[in-house]
């Protein structure tokens, strides 16, 4: 208890405790510029942070961290363009909400969202930190394969119509994933000789590329499509009053505790990252919204301006930030890329993560954690600042002069990372892809999930194997390794259910159809 | 009074000639190329010096610029191509001797000049604390009988190789469980899910305080003096007197001797700052130096143990 005080004290130094709400500003912006993510911004901030004393330099990383997963959804529902990789599924939902005149409704949604997963995964990792460490040492490579399986199970809710098209999309995912080298056996795999591919296609470029240039690719041919040389610039979807009705928020509570659960669990577990915890949310709330609302009278459909498609990944992707820094900072051992650059932040102030950090530099962990509570409590403001002042004079652009500016910053994006050039072709060869793919209406959504998920399946099969001597029921044994049993049957379960309730409709539809006839 | 002051003139002159020397190099400020994304060992280290390095140059500066991709071979192949004129800086790590076999890299490890080494990491043997092996000797005994899992940092890494080095030296042989990346290695070994890993000391410090690791070896000549009770590689019966990863500074070659010469005073000087050693030690990394010759002394003796292994265990490319 002391040491948490000692956290607040630290934070409360007014320069410490400013640079905290800087941090959540830039995160907000830096998030809500397309091709820009928080993966990028901290490598260009981490070079200037080492003339800045340690706890302003990471509470200023802090706040970028958990607002660059909330300023995302602003273009993600304004433009349909995801500001960062942890938006793409709010695109969907969000951006119909925006057609129908809910832009505004659609932003306090994922806002106000944000702002729960947050809270409750800060409020987790302030009781919880040492204790819940623990659990992620319990994930050996077995349990990591049955965690991917189950990430790449949640497809299944993603898929509308058609499931060919989806395993299709998540087998191109897994393909792309296995160019580089071999985990297994060192061998390169599909590099063509350049040794820019040896580690497998650079991600941040390939994200830039899947989101950015795509959407701007898509944005390009819509203002073809409707150019009318007489009209004037065509406007943007007006955002209107952020009001949240207090109907609604009581009908998302359930998502919302749902969705920051899945993101506090994932979170913990290195490797999984946050795509899968906004996958998987996702899954949960659209099944849950086909249960309950799907069909009723005023309800939308699906991917067609369901608030729970926006409430779900916004709640999941911020609950991410705060319970990623548990095994971090307990361990030492990053929940995803993001959180693995504070390692290195930490470092450069001459202090390691891990066992002893809370020990030696107990005030600045401490600090660590109870600033990632206050950055969510500023989102709420800081973002209707935001939305008021810049995301307004972004949006007042016109389409043609948008789809320049955001290619310009996709591919900026790409370079800084690494500063390679061949990042850049990554980027555009990665969207000119995502692009034929959309028009051949083969979802994103499965490929991406495919990459992200693909290295991790494929090195913990082998480990798993190999430590199993080849034995693949080590998957499914519950003495040992229960974790993995209990998510394989899960996974099973995600498959299954929906395809045992669609044989059950179509049975009773036919009955149905039949008593009719016999009426008739 | 006019002798004085001819000898204060000349005195002057003397002085003005000693700096306009000391001046000739560097003019301009100096890229020190890390072939790695920011926040990485290498990175961090650069960056620790680089900052006591500024506050001793004069008129000049170091930057360090990043030139991440293909596993450092980018960054690398961009210096070994770079003019020879001490302006661009390799932070150079033990990849650069076996990228060229192991990744197919363009340049030669002899298309390099080591001009100093800041870090030599020795490799370790560490176990699960829950372990039952105690010593080394139990481990390795164990390990006739029964296959170890041994996690490694990925194949052909030179953790992989301190491996296939052991297996020679022993004649024993392991199973590896290549992990990517440091954290998911400690979760492996601190939670139990393989026998063993082999890891650079700097890093499993980082975790010696935890209470859930153990390391029962060290691949250097003497016994660490943060680790005394721990037996050299060679005192728990492995013949191999040292094996580390190192880290240093190189330039292209043909880089003229004066300024490797000023470059590797430079990096002397850094290591004798007070501030950079507790800076380096805060972050991890013990700082040593080893100048010019010395430093290619490490570079061609791992060169040596390596390539020999790459070629017995059909690594190469």
């Amino acid at each position: 208890m002391d040491m948490i005080l000692l956290g607040f004290q630290t934070l409360a130094d007014p320069m410490v405790a400013l640079m905290l709400l800087v941090g959540v500003m830039a995160g907000m912006v830096v998030g809500s510029i397309p091709g820009i993510n928080d993966n990028i911004a901290f490598a260009v901030f981490i070079p200037f942070s080492f003339s800045m004393p340690a706890e302003t330099a990471l509470a200023l990383m802090v706040g970028v961290y958990c607002a660059a997963a909330t300023g995302g959804a602003i273009p993600a529902i304004v433009l349909k363009v995801p500001g960062t990789a942890s938006s793409l599924l709010t695109a969907e939902d969000g951006h119909a909400m925006a057609r129908k005149g809910l832009a505004g409704r659609a932003l306090s949604i994922a806002i106000t969202s944000s702002v729960v997963g947050g809270i409750l995964s800060s409020i987790v990792l302030l009781l919880f930190a040492p204790s819940l460490a623990r659990v992620a040492l319990e994930f050996g490579y077995v349990e990591n394969f049955a965690l991917a399986i189950l990430g790449l199970s949640s497809v299944v809710g993603l898929l509308r119509g058609n499931i060919v098209k989806g395993v299709i999309a998540a087998l191109i995912g897994l393909l792309v994933a296995t160019i580089g080298f071999s985990p297994m056996t060192g061998a390169a795999r599909f590099t063509f000789g350049n040794i820019n591919l040896i580690e497998g296609i650079p991600f941040v470029p390939l994200l830039v590329g899947l989101f950015g240039i795509a959407a701007m690719l898509d944005l390009k041919a819509d203002v073809m499509k409707t150019r009318d040389p007489d009209a004037g610039p065509e406007s943007l979807p007006k955002i209107g009053s952020l009001r949240l009705p207090k109907g609604l928020m009581r009908r998302l509570t359930p998502v919302w505790g749902t969705s920051a659960a899945i993101g506090n669990v994932i979170g913990m577990l290195p490797g999984a990252g946050m795509l899968m915890a906004i996958f998987l949310a996702y899954d949960q709330a659209a099944r849950r919204f086909r249960r309950k609302f799907e069909g009723q009278p005023g309800e939308e459909t699906w991917g067609d301006g369901a608030p729970e498609g926006v409430a779900a990944p916004e709640a999941a992707n911020n609950a991410v930030t705060a319970s990623s820094m548990v095994p971090l900072l307990s361990l030492g051992i990053p929940g995803n890329s993001t959180s693995a650059l504070f390692i290195g932040a930490l470092a450069l102030h001459g202090m390691v993560p891990g066992p002893l950090l809370f020990t030696q530099h107990g005030n600045v962990a401490w600090m660590i954690i109870v600033s990632f509570l206050f950055a969510n409590l500023l989102l709420w403001p800081v973002a209707w600042v935001v939305l008021r002042t810049v995301s307004r004079s972004i949006f007042a652009i016109r389409k043609e002069a948008m789809v320049g500016v955001i290619a310009m910053l996709c591919l900026m994006g790409a370079y800084s990372d690494g500063a390679n050039l061949f990042n850049m072709w990554v980027a555009i060869a990665a969207g000119v892809v995502a692009y034929v793919m959309r028009l051949a209406s083969i979802p994103l959504g499965p490929a991406i999930l495919g990459l992200v998920l693909g290295p991790q399946l494929e090195s913990s099969l082998n480990n798993s194997l190999r430590i199993s001597n080849g034995d693949w029921l080590i998957f499914f044994d519950a003495v040992n390794h229960p974790i993995s049993a209990g998510m394989m049957v899960a996974s099973a379960l995600l498959w299954i259910v929906p395809a045992a309730m669609g044989l059950r409709d179509r049975a009773r539809a036919a009955k149905a159809a039949a008593a009719t006839k016999d009426n008739g | 009074m006019k002798h004085l002051n001819l000898a204060a003139v000349s005195l002057t002159a003397v002085l003005m000639a000693g700096t306009a020397v000391a001046q000739s190099y560097p003019e301009g400020d100096i890229d020190l190329v890390v072939p790695f994304d920011p926040g990485g060992s290498v990175d961090v280290t650069s960056r620790i010096i680089a900052e006591t390095a500024n506050t001793i140059l004069e008129g000049a500066e170091i930057n360090v610029v990043n030139r991440a991709g293909g596993g450092g071979v980018v960054g690398q192949t961009t210096v070994a191509r770079a003019d020879p004129d001490g302006y661009t800086v390799l932070a150079m790590t033990s990849s650069v001797v076996t990228n060229p076999q192991m990744k197919g890299a363009g340049y030669a490890v002899s298309d390099f000049r080591p001009v100093a080494l800041y870090n030599l990491d020795p490799e370790v043997i560490a176990v699960p604390a829950s372990s039952p092996f105690e010593t080394a000797e139990e481990f390795l005994a164990a390990a006739e009988d029964e296959t170890m899992n041994v996690v490694v940092a990925g194949i052909a890494t030179s953790h992989h190789m301190s491996g296939l080095a052991i297996e020679r030296a022993t004649g024993l042989e392991f199973s590896y469980i290549p992990t990517k990346g440091f954290g998911a290695q400690v979760q492996a070994i601190a939670g139990g899910h393989a026998d063993a890993a082999l890891w650079p000391l700097g890093e499993a410090a980082s975790q010696m305080g935890s209470g859930d690791i153990r390391i029962l070896a060290i691949a250097s000549e003497e016994r660490s003096e943060d680790y005394p009770d721990v037996p050299t590689f060679e005192e728990a019966g492995i013949d191999i007197p040292i094996w580390a990863t190192f880290r240093g500074w190189a330039v292209p070659k043909g880089t003229p001797d004066e300024v490797v010469a000023d470059l590797s005073d430079l990096m002397q000087q850094v290591s004798e700052t007070p501030a950079y050693v507790e800076k380096m030690e805060a972050a991890g990394y013990t700082p040593t130096f080893r100048d010019s010759d010395g430093f290619s002394f490490v570079v061609d003796n791992y060169a040596e143990q390596t390539s020999a292994i790459i070629e017995e265990a059909g690594l190469g490319q």
